[in-house]
């Protein structure tokens, strides 16, 4: 090919690729141009089946074995516990338990459970099986990750460190349908704790049968309102209502379809065509948040989630409380969250306005001038005592997060914030997620290091509980004992409103202590269908899908939902 | 050609287990494990899982697990996808990608020897100059570039086509067209530049001195020679293709082994990289293979 053929062709491409470009960018601003309140085709599929994007490919059907927030979805689907997330609050509903009562301290409680209660082949549900659920997800050889959740039961923890026996868990069968859970520790929040995947139920029989093979499609056996039809990894999974489920008269949907998509480009492709009904939370990209927030499809609440930096306490710079209040009061979290977008702005540790009747405390506001002189008086001054950051160990000083586009957006408002009311720039640095968690968990991060904590309950202990020990998912090395004696203290109280009180109390004194650097709560941003009914924007994002259904009635989809009837 | 065929099928053996044992030692070199997740988890826990999954047996241990496993074709469970046997996993998601790949090939190579053999034929002509102008425009414009693209037109705009998701026919559309994008395009410039410098060669005068048909002088004597950089190519273009493509599997939301590979990767999932690197280098060793005999039947000068 000689010069001036490649010159030719060269030129013919680059005209090509820009009439492309053209071309894309007339489509969209037409579909834009439509006055459809809806995102795309709004037309529902036949009859009572949902098509919902679940997140990543299930780790297993085994509630005790996955951990992972697409699991727990497709659980609710499933599987059953003894209580089940409110739709709306996201608060305790009754699931096989009818009823329970606590004793005085909180530390023992007795659940009575529905006598209709059936497995999808038809065997009764006792309280025989929620004792050996427990037992088997406590088991050293199942190594379930998430056991540590059970071990405010009394026993628990010994018999899953193998230094104790199954029997000597604090469970116990009184009769058929009545259930004893004896604690370690007084756990108020025992109900809300106990509809995590972790204590669904499993069915001993098809365990003990086919081994780990029993999440198999023909061989699983299920407890909730719907029973698996097939499954086929990386492309859906089906579920359809089980007729044996104990409330088979309030289950609306005939099948429900879970699709394992990640990529958040192709979820929104295949909502806007029309293909899914409903995605998972935070997957509405932000360079479509302002398109799509003013459609009735977005659903946008403050969640029981909440992202912060740790700081790290036992390294200098750091390891200095003035230096910490300084950098937490030189960042606007006001516009932080207007930068971000889909947040709500976040000065305490617990997230905002979900926990009703929780007096929160509120953390250090935003004070540019306070931080300088802050950090003057942490040594970083002139001859005349003035602030210079001339002065301040930068080299000594990070952000690290692990590798996300919403992570770093997030690092550099961050480090141009305190570049611009601290004059320091702070080096970022991005790591990939296993080595992140390891740097994190070492404290071997200099500095600052991101975190996001997703509640597994809802109440705020479940945020306060992170620096109740120094390991796991502390991060920070902050974990004194009063701190701990009061934590416990709220908890041995059982009137709930003096509880919240004391709780406010311990998170007052984590917020002095600054070990951590608060910035927002999580929304949900995701997207359904308007023919979706039943289906709310809570703050877990977890649906009792039992509730849910296809209005086909075009006059009704712009219509509030009516509350669900949660007997 | 049987002792060639004999030696190549031998040497393969030593070949993937000198690939999985590199690969072996790099997923031990990476930091974290399949278990670290969002929430770190408590020694005691920690120490369950290692012993479950006999990661706390020394490494030579580990090591000659993994090496008998591959020997025998059977790579164990997925550490991150309880309970099912690598191998049903390779099983379900090869249809998928060797599906998609060969339609795409085989789409690539009607389109691309068709116009890169019209262009040559009609050297500097309108044809030439526009089909390699597509050809450099299928060569620059990356899969993650094009698939959107299609899936903006045809799934956003007409409402035609589905996005993403596998299910009928009409589901592999999109996916094919983005995939065969670029071999579309290298094998018109591979078969038009081979093209043109056989049409020059004597033998190609000397069949059109004696007579031939021109037809006859294209199909039976040109094109033979012509498309042998194609077939070149194929052998491993192929064995990429088949053994899933990570980008087009992500952007179409495809049950393959492209997806299943990256996750594998990021999970730690041993035994399925395991799996998996074996698996895609089996494959590309015998791809090679395959395109080394094709040549002793297209090129009459090679002999083994």
């Amino acid at each position: 090919m000689n010069p001036l053929q490649v010159d030719v062709a060269g030129r013919l491409a680059s005209v090509a690729v820009a009439a492309c470009l053209l071309a894309t960018l007339g489509c969209s601003s037409t579909t834009r141009a439509d006055s459809s309140p809806y995102f795309g085709k709004a037309e529902p599929p036949e009859g009572q089946t949902l098509r919902y994007i679940s997140g990543s490919e299930p780790e297993s059907l085994d509630p005790q074995v996955s951990t992972g927030q697409p699991e727990a979805r497709i659980y609710l689907a499933l599987f059953e516990g003894l209580t089940e997330y409110h739709p709306v609050t996201g608060q305790v509903i009754p699931a096989i338990a009818e009823r329970w009562e606590p004793n005085a301290d909180n530390t023992e409680f007795i659940f009575h459970l529905r006598q209709n209660a059936r497995w999808s082949n038809g065997d009764p549900i006792t309280a025989r099986d929620f004792v050996y659920s427990l037992r088997r997800g406590l088991s050293p050889a199942l190594a379930a990750r998430s056991a540590y959740l059970a071990y405010y039961i009394k026993g628990a923890q010994a018999y899953n460190e193998g230094k104790g026996r199954a029997e000597d868990v604090g469970i116990e069968a009184v009769d058929d349908y009545t259930l004893k859970i004896t604690l370690a520790t007084p756990v108020p929040y025992l109900t809300g704790l106990v509809a995590h995947q972790f204590f669904r139920l499993v069915p001993q029989k098809a365990i003990e049968k086919y081994g780990d093979a029993w999440t198999r499609p023909e061989n699983i056996v299920t407890c909730g309102a719907f029973k698996v039809k097939t499954w086929r990894s990386y492309d859906r999974l089906i579920v359809v209502r089980d007729p044996l489920y104990w409330d088979a008269a309030t289950v609306k949907l005939d099948e429900i379809t879970f699709y394992p998509v990640e990529d958040s480009t192709t979820m929104m492709n295949l909502y806007k065509a029309g293909e899914v009904d409903g995605v998972y939370n935070h997957t509405v990209p932000y360079a479509w948040v302002d398109e799509l927030r003013p459609l009735r499809d977005y659903m946008d609440k403050p969640e029981n989630a909440v992202e912060y930096y740790m700081l790290n306490t036992k390294k200098p710079p750091t390891n200095d409380l003035r230096v910490r209040r300084a950098f937490n009061m030189a960042i606007d979290k006001r516009a932080l969250a207007v930068y971000r977008r889909v947040v709500k702005p976040l000065t305490a540790f617990t997230p905002e306005g979900i926990y009703p009747g929780y007096p929160q405390p509120k953390g250090d506001p935003f004070d540019p001038q306070k931080a300088r002189e802050l950090l003057a008086e942490a040594g970083y001054r002139d001859a005349a005592g003035n602030y210079d950051p001339s002065k301040f160990p930068i080299d000594a000083m990070e952000i690290s997060y692990n590798t996300s586009e919403s992570n770093k957006q997030t690092a550099e408002f961050v480090q141009a914030q305190w570049k611009q009311n601290l004059k320091l720039t702070v080096p970022l640095k991005n790591i990939e997620w296993k080595t992140f968690l390891d740097s994190r968990a070492k404290l071997q991060y200099s500095g600052a290091s991101r975190a996001g904590w997703v509640g597994d309950y809802m109440d705020p202990y479940t945020f306060l509980d992170l620096f109740s020990t120094e390991t796991g998912d502390n991060g920070t090395g902050w974990s004194p004992p009063e701190y701990v004696a009061m934590l416990r203290a709220a908890n041995t109280q059982q009137d709930p409103a003096k509880r919240y009180a004391l709780l406010a109390k311990a998170e007052a004194f984590l917020l002095a202590a600054q070990p951590l650097i608060p910035l927002y709560t999580n929304a949900t941003d995701w997207l359904k269908k308007p023919y979706v009914k039943g289906m709310y924007a809570n703050p877990l994002t977890l649906h009792a899908w039992k509730f849910v259904y296809i209005e086909h009635d075009r006059s009704k989809w712009d219509r509030d939902d009516p509350p669900a009837s949660t007997n | 050609m049987l002792r060639f065929v004999v030696r190549r099928l031998l040497v393969t053996v030593p070949m993937v287990l000198v690939v999985v044992s590199l690969t072996w030692g790099l997923i031990r070199l990476a930091p974290g494990n399949f278990y670290t997740g969002e929430k770190p988890i408590p020694p005691a826990i920690e120490k369950n899982l290692r012993e479950k999954y006999g990661l706390d047996k020394p490494w030579y241990v580990q090591y000659g697990k993994m090496i008998s496993n591959t020997l025998h074709g059977d790579f164990g469970s997925s550490l991150k996808y309880q309970g099912q046997p690598v191998n049903s996993i390779l099983k379900n998601a090869l249809p998928v990608s060797a599906t998609l790949g060969l339609l795409a090939y085989s789409l690539a190579l009607f389109v691309g020897i068709l116009s890169g053999t019209l262009a040559a034929l009609r050297q500097n002509s309108r044809l030439d100059y526009s089909s390699m102008a597509a050809a450099m425009l299928g060569i620059s414009v990356p899969n993650f570039v094009l698939g959107p693209a299609l899936v903006l037109l045809f799934s956003l705009t007409w409402y035609v086509l589905p996005p993403a998701l596998w299910g009928g026919p009409s589901h592999l559309i999109l996916p094919v067209l983005t995939l065969s994008g670029l071999y579309m395009a290298y094998i018109a410039r591979l078969a038009r530049s081979g093209m043109l410098e056989v049409l020059r060669s004597n033998y190609i005068r000397t069949a059109r001195a004696k007579g031939l048909p021109e037809r006859q002088v294209l199909m039976h004597h040109a094109l033979r020679g012509g498309l042998l950089p194609v077939v070149s190519f194929s052998g491993p273009a192929l064995a990429f293709l088949l053994t899933g493509t990570v980008v087009v599997e992500r952007i179409f939301a495809l049950p393959g082994l492209g997806n299943y590979f990256i996750n594998a990767n990021l999970n730690r999932d041993e035994p399925l990289i395991i799996g998996i690197v074996a698996f895609i280098s089996i494959v590309i060793l015998i791809f090679n293979l395959l395109v080394d005999i094709a040549y002793g039947f297209i090129d009459p000068r090679v002999r083994y």
